[in-house]
C-alpha cells in the first residue's frame, strides 16, 4: 500500500504541518498588531495554549439547536479548510494533489468554512448568533466575486485554472503585483474580508453582538472553528503571494513572501475603524467589483492583443 | 407576518455585555438591522448612598459621596463640600479654591481622554483606544504626584483642601500639559480626518438644537447641538469668575461634533490650568469647620465632565446630614439615546450610547412613583422612609 | 480626508519600547512621594482626643486607652476597612498619624495581618493581657 499520499495529507505538507503553521501565523499576526499599538502582545506558544485549553473544556450544547449540526459543523469547516491546503504550494513544495481547475475548488472550500460559520449561527437561534450569521453571509456575498476575479487575472495570463501551473508560470518573471497592481490591491483587501480581519470584522464585532455567530460555541467546537480560521489565514496568504508575488518555489521564498504580506495585512488591521455591514457591502459592490472588472478587462485585452 | 401583529425581534444589550462597561438593561426592537424602538432599565448598581449619607457625620459623608463615581469623583466631592460650606457660612480660602479648580480641570482631561478611547473602541478602532489611554497615563501620573492617588483623590476637606501645590508639582503639571497638548492636537486631527472613523461618526446620532432642548440633555452632548449651556460660564463658582473658560459649541449635533467639542474643551482646560498654576493666590489651605452645621437647605451645582451635577443638601442642625439628594448628568442624557436611536442601524447603537458618555454607577437612585388612586395604598410617609432599613422588612 | 491617518504613528511604534509596565517583574515605576499608603501611628504625642476615630468614614481606627492621666494610648487599625482618604492625618492636631509611601502592597492570604496594633511595646503588652484576662478563651 502506498502510504505516501496519506503522509502528504496528514503530516506534511498538509494536516499537522498546516495546523502548526496556522498557529505560528496567528501568533505573528497578533504580535505585529500589538507592536503597532505600542504594547507587548502574546508569547510564541499562546495560540497553542489557547487551543489546548479549549479542547480540554466541556462543550455545552444549548437547548433548541439541532445537536447533529451543532457538533458536526465545526468538523466540516475544519475539514474544508484542511482540504483546501492540498492544492496550493504549501511551504514552497509542489502541491500534494493537483487537477485542472483546482483554483475554483480551493476558493470554494475556503468559502465552505465561512458558510459553516453562518449555518452554525443560524442553527443556534439566539439573537446575537442570528445577527452574526446574517452578517457573515452578507459579507460572503460581497467580497467573494471581486476576490475570485482578482485571482483569475494571473490565471488568465497563465492560460490555466490550475494553481500549480499558474505558480510555475509566474516564477522567474517580474512580480505580477507591479503591472497588475489593481488586481493585487483587490486581492489583498479581499483576503482581509475573507478572513474577517479589521476593518471587515463586523460579523464578529465584539462590542455590538458579543461574538457573532460563534457566541454559543465552547470547547471543542470553538477550538475547531478557530483552527479553521488560522488555517484559512495561511492558505489565503499563500495563494495571494503565489499568484502576485512571483510564485513560491522553495521554503525560504515561501516564508519571506507570506510573512511580508502578513506585515502589510497586520498594518492594515491596525489602521482602520470597523466598517458597518452596509458600508462593507456598498464598498465592495461599488468599488471592489468595479476595480476587479477593470483589471479583468485590462488582462483580457493584454492577452488578446499583445501576448 | 400575519395581520397587524408585527414580529418584534428584540435584541437585549446588558446587563452583561462587552459593549457596556457597567450594567444596564437595554432592549432594542430591530427589523433586519434597523432599530424601531428602544427601552431601558437601570438599578443594577444601586448602593443606597443617599441613605448611607444620612447615617454618617458630615466629614464621613464627604468620602462616601466621593465614591458615587470613579471618573468624576472630585466633582462629587467638591459640589458636596461647596454646599455644606455654604450652609455653615464658611468660605474656603482662595488658594484652596484655586487648587480645587485645578483638580477639577485635570479630572476633566482625564475623563474626556478616557471617553475618546472608549468611544473609539466601540467603533472598532482599537489603535486610537490604545494610544489615547497611553497618553492618559500622563494625567494620572500628575494626579498621583499631586494628591497621592490616581482616582478618588480625596483632596477636599470641609473648609479647604489637603494638599498644597509646591514647585515640584507645578513643574510636573506644566511639563505634562505640554506633552498632552501635542497629543491632543494629533487626536483632533485623526478624529476630523480619518475616513474610516468619519464613516462611523459623521451623521450618526444627530440631534437638532430643538430636540436637544426638548429632551433635556446636558453637558457636551447638548453643546455639540448648538445649545449654549455650561455652568462654568452661566453660574461661575470657585475661581471661574477670575479665570474664565470659553464655552465650546458645535452645530452639527452628530457624534463627530461631540468628539470635537470634548477635545476642544480639553484645550480650554489646559489653558485654564496653566493660568491658575502661574497665578496661584497665596494663603492657607483650609479653615476650621464646625462639627454641627446650622439648619437649612441649599442647592449646589457644578459642571462635571459629563454635564451639570446637582446636589440638594438639607441640614437639621445635627452632626449628620438630614438629606442629600444627588442628580447626576448622565441620567438626563438617556432620553436622547432612547429617542435618537430609532431609525439607525444596530451597529450604530453602541456608538450612540457611548456618545453621551454614560456613567451608570452615577445613575442609580431610588424613585418612588405613586399614582393617585391606583391601588388604594398610600405612599410611604417621610418618617417611614427615614427609618433604618433593617426595620422595613419587619411585619 | 485621509485614509489611514495613524500610519506614521504605528510605524514608529514598532521601533519604540512598548508602553506596558510589567509589574511586578521588570523595572517598576518610581513611587511618588505623596502616595497614600497604609496608616502609621506615633504614640508619643497622642492625647487621646479620638478626633481621628470620629471622622473615619470606614470606622477603621480604634483608640484604646491604656492609662489616661499618663497619656498612654494604642491604636488598633483595621487595614481591610481603610479607604486611604487621609482624613485622620488632617484631623490630628499633633501630627501623630502619617500615611507611609512605602507600604502599599497590602495583599495577604489570611485575615490576621489586617488588624494592626500600633503603640509603645509595654502598652501593647498591657492591652493584650487585659483582653486575654477578660475572655480567657480568646486567642491573644
Amino acid at each position: 500500500m502506498d502510504i505516501s499520499p496519506l503522509l502528504k495529507m496528514l503530516v506534511f505538507p498538509g494536516g499537522l504541518t498546516l495546523i502548526a503553521l496556522g498557529l505560528l501565523y496567528e501568533y505573528i499576526d497578533r504580535k505585529l498588531v500589538a507592536r503597532f499599538q505600542n504594547r507587548i502582545g502574546p508569547r510564541v506558544l499562546q495560540p497553542l495554549a489557547d487551543t489546548i485549553k479549549l479542547l480540554a473544556k466541556e462543550e455545552v450544547i444549548p437547548a433548541g439547536v439541532i445537536p447533529l449540526f451543532f457538533v458536526s459543523l465545526p468538523i466540516i469547516a475544519m475539514a474544508g479548510a484542511l482540504t483546501a491546503g492540498l492544492y496550493i504550494p504549501m511551504a514552497g513544495f509542489a502541491p500534494s494533489f493537483a487537477l485542472p481547475g483546482d483554483l475554483i475548488i480551493t476558493v470554494f472550500l475556503l468559502g465552505l468554512l465561512t458558510i459553516c460559520i453562518g449555518l452554525a449561527g443560524a442553527n443556534t437561534g439566539d439573537r446575537f448568533s442570528l445577527l452574526g450569521a446574517t452578517r457573515t453571509l452578507t459579507q460572503l456575498f460581497s467580497y467573494e466575486a471581486p476576490f475570485l476575479l482578482a485571482l483569475l487575472c494571473p490565471a488568465i495570463l497563465a492560460d490555466s485554472w490550475q494553481i500549480s501551473v499558474v505558480d510555475q508560470s509566474v516564477t522567474g518573471h517580474v512580480w505580477l503585483a507591479l503591472p497588475l497592481f489593481i488586481g493585487f490591491f483587490v486581492a489583498v483587501i479581499g483576503l482581509m474580508g475573507k478572513l474577517e480581519l479589521a476593518p471587515f470584522d463586523a460579523p464578529e464585532a465584539e462590542s455590538e453582538i458579543v461574538a457573532g455567530a460563534l457566541t454559543e460555541y465552547s470547547g471543542r467546537g470553538l477550538a475547531l472553528f478557530r483552527l479553521g480560521k488560522d488555517v484559512e489565514l495561511v492558505i489565503g496568504l499563500t495563494l495571494v503571494s503565489a499568484f502576485y508575488l512571483g510564485g513560491l518555489s522553495n521554503p525560504l521564498e515561501f516564508l519571506l513572501k507570506t510573512l511580508g504580506l502578513l506585515v502589510v495585512v497586520a498594518a492594515l488591521q491596525a489602521l482602520f475603524a470597523r466598517l458597518r455591514i452596509d458600508q462593507v457591502v456598498g464598498l465592495w459592490w461599488r468599488l471592489g467589483a468595479l476595480l476587479a472588472l477593470v483589471q479583468l478587462l485590462i488582462v483580457v485585452i493584454l492577452k488578446g492583443v499583445i501576448l | 407576518m400575519t395581520g397587524p401583529h408585527v414580529e418584534k425581534f428584540i435584541v437585549p444589550i446588558g446587563p452583561q455585555h462587552p459593549a457596556l462597561k457597567e450594567p444596564a438593561h437595554f432592549e432594542f426592537s430591530v427589523d433586519g438591522e434597523t432599530v424601531t424602538s428602544a427601552s431601558v432599565r437601570f438599578g443594577y448598581v444601586h448602593r443606597g448612598l443617599e441613605k448611607g449619607a444620612e447615617n454618617r457625620n458630615w466629614a464621613q459623608a464627604l468620602y462616601l459621596l466621593e465614591r458615587v463615581c470613579g471618573i468624576c469623583s472630585h466633582a462629587h466631592s467638591t459640589v458636596y463640600a461647596l454646599g455644606v460650606e455654604r450652609l455653615a457660612g464658611v468660605s474656603a480660602p482662595p488658594r484652596a479654591q484655586a487648587i480645587r479648580q485645578i483638580l477639577l480641570e485635570l479630572e476633566r482631561i482625564h475623563s474626556h481622554m478616557l471617553w475618546v478611547g472608549v468611544a473609539a473602541h466601540e467603533a472598532g478602532y482599537d489603535t486610537l483606544f490604545m494610544y489615547s489611554w497611553r497618553d492618559r497615563e500622563t494625567v494620572m501620573d500628575i494626579l498621583e504626584s499631586f494628591t497621592g492617588n490616581r482616582v478618588n483623590y480625596s483632596a477636599n476637606v470641609l473648609g479647604g483642601v489637603k494638599y498644597d501645590l509646591g514647585p515640584a508639582q507645578a513643574d510636573s503639571i506644566l511639563s505634562g500639559l505640554d506633552y498632552l497638548e501635542k497629543r491632543l492636537h494629533y487626536y483632533l486631527n485623526v478624529v476630523n480626518n480619518d475616513e474610516s472613523f468619519l464613516g462611523r461618526t459623521r451623521g450618526v446620532g444627530t440631534m437638532t438644537t430643538e430636540e436637544a432642548e426638548n429632551l433635556g440633555a446636558i453637558g457636551p452632548v447638548v453643546r455639540a447641538s448648538g445649545v449654549h449651556r455650561d455652568l462654568r460660564v452661566d453660574a461661575p463658582y470657585l475661581m471661574y469668575a477670575d479665570f474664565p473658560v470659553t464655552m465650546i459649541t458645535a452645530t452639527a449635533g452628530d457624534l463627530q461634533a461631540r468628539f470635537v467639542v470634548r477635545i476642544q474643551e480639553l484645550f480650554e482646560s489646559t489653558r485654564n490650568i496653566r493660568a491658575l498654576v502661574e497665578h496661584l493666590p497665596e494663603g492657607e489651605l483650609s479653615v476650621r469647620f464646625p462639627r454641627k452645621v446650622r439648619a437649612g437647605e441649599t442647592v449646589s451645582r457644578i459642571e462635571a465632565p459629563r454635564g451639570g451635577l446637582f446636589y440638594f443638601i438639607k441640614s437639621d442642625g445635627s452632626e449628620n446630614p438630614f438629606r442629600v439628594k444627588v442628580r447626576t448628568p448622565s441620567l438626563r442624557n438617556f432620553m436622547s439615546v432612547i429617542v435618537g436611536v430609532v431609525g439607525h442601524q444596530l451597529a450604530d447603537v453602541p456608538m450612540i450610547l457611548a456618545g453621551i458618555d454614560p456613567c451608570f454607577s452615577c445613575n442609580d437612585r431610588t424613585v418612588i412613583v405613586h399614582r393617585e388612586g391606583s391601588d388604594g395604598s398610600a405612599p410611604p410617609s417621610e418618617s417611614d422612609s427615614r427609618k433604618d432599613s433593617s426595620s422595613w422588612s419587619k411585619p | 480626508m485621509k485614509i489611514g491617518s495613524m500610519l506614521g504613528e504605528i510605524f514608529k511604534s514598532v521601533f519604540r519600547k512598548p508602553a506596558t509596565v510589567q509589574y511586578p517583574y521588570g523595572d517598576r515605576q518610581p513611587v511618588p512621594e505623596r502616595l497614600r499608603g497604609t496608616v502609621r501611628y506615633n504614640p508619643e504625642k497622642c492625647t487621646g482626643c479620638t478626633l481621628c476615630m470620629m471622622d473615619c468614614p470606614a470606622n477603621a481606627i480604634e483608640i484604646v486607652t491604656i492609662d489616661k492621666p499618663n497619656k498612654r494610648f494604642i491604636m488598633r487599625f483595621h487595614a481591610d476597612r481603610c479607604t486611604y482618604c487621609a482624613q485622620c492625618v488632617v484631623n490630628c492636631r499633633f501630627k501623630c498619624i502619617e500615611m507611609s509611601n512605602e507600604e502599599w502592597e497590602r495583599a495577604a492570604l489570611t485575615r490576621e495581618p489586617f488588624t494592626v496594633t500600633y503603640g509603645r511595646d509595654e502598652d501593647i503588652q498591657k492591652f493584650l493581657e487585659r483582653t486575654s484576662l477578660a475572655s480567657p478563651q480568646e486567642k491573644p
